[in-house]
């Protein structure tokens, strides 16, 4: 198809993409704003964009103020982290075995896989809480990994099983006819090719781990130290008051992990993303 | 390269999927070191029935012995077959050399036995000053011999081909069709062979199969299904343009041969075939003839034609008319640049001892063709 837009056509394209970003962005700016004021400035009426002695103060004393606060970042990247790798374990080969292999009830557990999806960590809570005590891991890393992970791996599932699907099953049979096995096939053959789609899986996965551990953390962890951020910085909200611009400044300092790791790797995930949408 | 033994035996081999039989008891004996091609329409089976001797297919019935072992439910790696698959196969991730060394990767062996298999595959297939590209980085024809490669490494007792050379554009298939024939002549190991191309089929088969719905039509070597083909399917099948099927009504049946009658009194023709029960006069037969066998000059029956079609190609001229009896349009190849022209009048004779003839079934009456003479004389 050719498209041959008229100049007017063209202005309401980035009209629309204009509203779009200002309202994606515009919480991102106020949070950058915010930070950057002094405490008294922040609820000043009349609003004013830019107020007088604007600075990166805060960005300096929200680490005196929650001393764990280093702490908490590294806890969150390390939740996240761990959640990746392990629903990864489990999402490739469970992508390959719905992409590939004949089994009954295949169609069954990928349509239960999206329901699960769709009821959400949170009416599990209570359940889940039972079973963190009696298995003796509330209050430990593995209570808010485990069930991130559990959250995670049907979507990575559905994600990465697209994309095996494009692999030629020429090139599995090929490695069988040499004599390789199943996991030799998977290792040797199947992740080298489908690394673009992992990655995808995995950005996927990393980013909704990041920002789930909130839910888990709060319900399943009263260790302070190792909450994750979302949770530390509940630190900022004081008996009298709020701390409002280190709270952004630390909740900046927060986002800055998977910005740069979206940033990185975003041409693997708009072209994982697409794959398999069109024949090639 | 080690001695390959190479004997491959399919005994009454089936296959159904659900209710639909795909291949309906298939028995062959292919001998060590024989070249052997499996062609037919697609749908055929013939890929199914090469996926099964593979092993990537289950075997419904039947039994298929390679080296007098019968390999029904062994996995692919026991059988001691290698395979070169259409579309290459090929890892797109590692190089020439790692993706010809995989067999032997998956296996273990030492990385000094390993480069020198590699290396002697490579120079077998002229490979060697491209062993560090990438797959992507190559032609069709490179990239199938690296399958190829792939194959050889392996030492197997039998090579399984699945239409190897279809993706290629034509003058490369040409090429590599003469590069496996002296490849064949140097491993000297037995090869299957599978394509839907009648050209490759008799340039390089010792023997052909031709696979009809599941079955086997006719086994044989490249001359004898040109010249005595069993039936109707093989007939039109082999040979290209494609063999002329004329409806005609038996007249005179004498130990001479069987004499026909064309339709609309267009002259009878004694073909020199031997007789077979119960094919009485008044019986419709078809008479077959292949458009390259018409003769200007003494022939047993001249036909007056209008051609519809033209084509030119040099050396030949095909031309195409109408004719009653017919479903197709009559072709008729002359030598040369001949003075064909469409909407003319044009006369072909034809022979009666190049002339077949099949039954109401589609069976072959036996034509008295001398093949080892055939082949003395040149009359490929």
């Amino acid at each position: 198809m050719i498209h041959r837009f008229r100049w007017y056509e063209y202005g309401l394209i980035y009209l629309a993409h204009l509203l779009l970003l200002i309202f994606i962005l515009a919480p991102f700016l106020e949070a950058l704003l915010v930070s950057l004021r002094p405490l008294n400035a922040i609820f000043s009426i009349p609003y004013r964009f830019v107020t007088p002695d604007m600075g990166f103060d805060a960005y300096v004393t929200m680490w005196k103020n929650v001393p764990l606060l280093w702490r908490y970042i590294l806890n969150s990247l390390f939740i996240a982290t761990s959640v990746t790798v392990l629903a990864l374990a489990a999402i490739i080969p469970a992508a390959w075995a719905f992409a590939r292999f004949e089994f009954r009830g295949r169609d069954a557990f990928l349509g239960a896989f999206l329901a699960v999806n769709m009821v959400g960590g949170a009416v599990l809570i209570i359940p889940l809480f039972k079973l963190m005590v009696t298995l003796r891991i509330l209050n430990t890393y593995m209570a808010m990994i485990v069930p991130g992970a559990a959250f995670t791996i049907p979507t990575g599932i559905w994600l990465l099983r697209s994309y095996l699907m494009r692999i030629p099953r020429e090139l599995e049979e090929a490695a069988w006819v040499d004599g390789a096995s199943r996991l030799y096939i998977l290792r040797r053959v199947i992740v080298p090719i489908a690394m673009p789609g992992i990655v995808v899986a995995a950005i996927a996965t990393f980013i909704t781990a990041y920002a789930q551990q909130f839910l888990f953390a709060l319900t399943f962890n009263s260790v302070n130290e190792l909450s994750p951020l979302p949770v530390g910085i509940y630190q900022f909200f004081g008996r009298q008051r709020v701390i409002w611009n280190e709270l952004m400044a630390a909740s900046l300092v927060g986002i800055l992990p998977v910005l740069v790791i979206y940033v990185v790797l975003q041409r693997y995930i708009v072209a994982g993303l697409t794959a398999g949408a069109v024949k090639e | 390269m080690g001695a390959c033994v190479g004997q491959l035996n399919l005994k009454d081999v089936k296959k159904s999927f659900g209710a639909a039989e795909i291949i309906r008891g298939v028995s062959l004996d292919v001998d060590h070191g024989e070249f052997v091609v499996f062609v037919g329409p697609s749908g055929c089976g013939k890929s199914t029935l090469l996926r099964m001797i593979a092993g990537l297919e289950e075997i419904s019935g039947g039994e298929v012995r390679i080296d007098d072992v019968v390999v029904n439910t062994l996995p692919p790696v026991k059988r001691g077959i290698a395979m070169v698959f259409q579309s290459y196969a090929l890892y797109p991730h590692m190089s020439v050399f790692e993706n010809i060394a995989f067999p032997l990767r998956v296996e273990r062996r030492p990385q000094a036995e390993v480069e020198q298999r590699v290396r002697t595959a490579a120079s077998i297939l002229k490979l060697d000053s491209r062993l560090h590209f990438r797959p992507g980085d190559m032609s069709g024809g490179q990239r199938q011999r690296v399958a190829i490669g792939r194959a050889i490494v392996r030492e197997p007792s039998v090579f399984l081909f699945d239409e190897p050379l279809s993706n290629l554009d034509a003058s490369l298939r040409a090429e590599m069709r003469v590069e496996l024939v002296k490849l064949h002549a140097e491993l000297g190991a037995t090869m299957i062979y599978v394509t839907h191309d009648q050209v490759e089929a008799m340039t390089m088969a010792d023997r052909i199969v031709v696979l009809d719905g599941g079955e086997i039509s006719q086994v044989g070597t490249p001359l004898e299904l040109y010249h005595l083909p069993q039936n109707l399917f093989v007939a039109s099948f082999i040979g290209n343009p494609k063999m002329n099927l004329i409806k005609v009504r038996c007249e005179k049946v004498d130990d001479a041969g069987i004499e026909v009658a064309l339709p609309e009194a267009k002259g009878t023709i004694n073909v020199p075939v031997d007789r077979r029960r119960g094919t009485k006069p008044g019986h419709a037969l078809t008479l077959g003839i292949r458009p390259e066998h018409m003769t200007p000059d003494k022939s047993d029956l001249n036909l007056r034609l209008t051609a519809d079609v033209v084509e030119h190609l040099g050396a030949q001229t095909v031309s195409y008319a109408g004719m009653s009896g017919m479903q197709e349009p009559f072709c008729a190849v002359h030598k040369g640049t001949a003075p064909v022209r469409i909407g003319q009048a044009l006369t072909v004779g034809i022979n009666a001892e190049d002339c077949h003839l099949f039954d109401g079934k589609g069976r072959a009456f036996r034509r008295r063709v001398d093949l080892a003479r055939l082949a003395a004389a040149g009359d490929i």
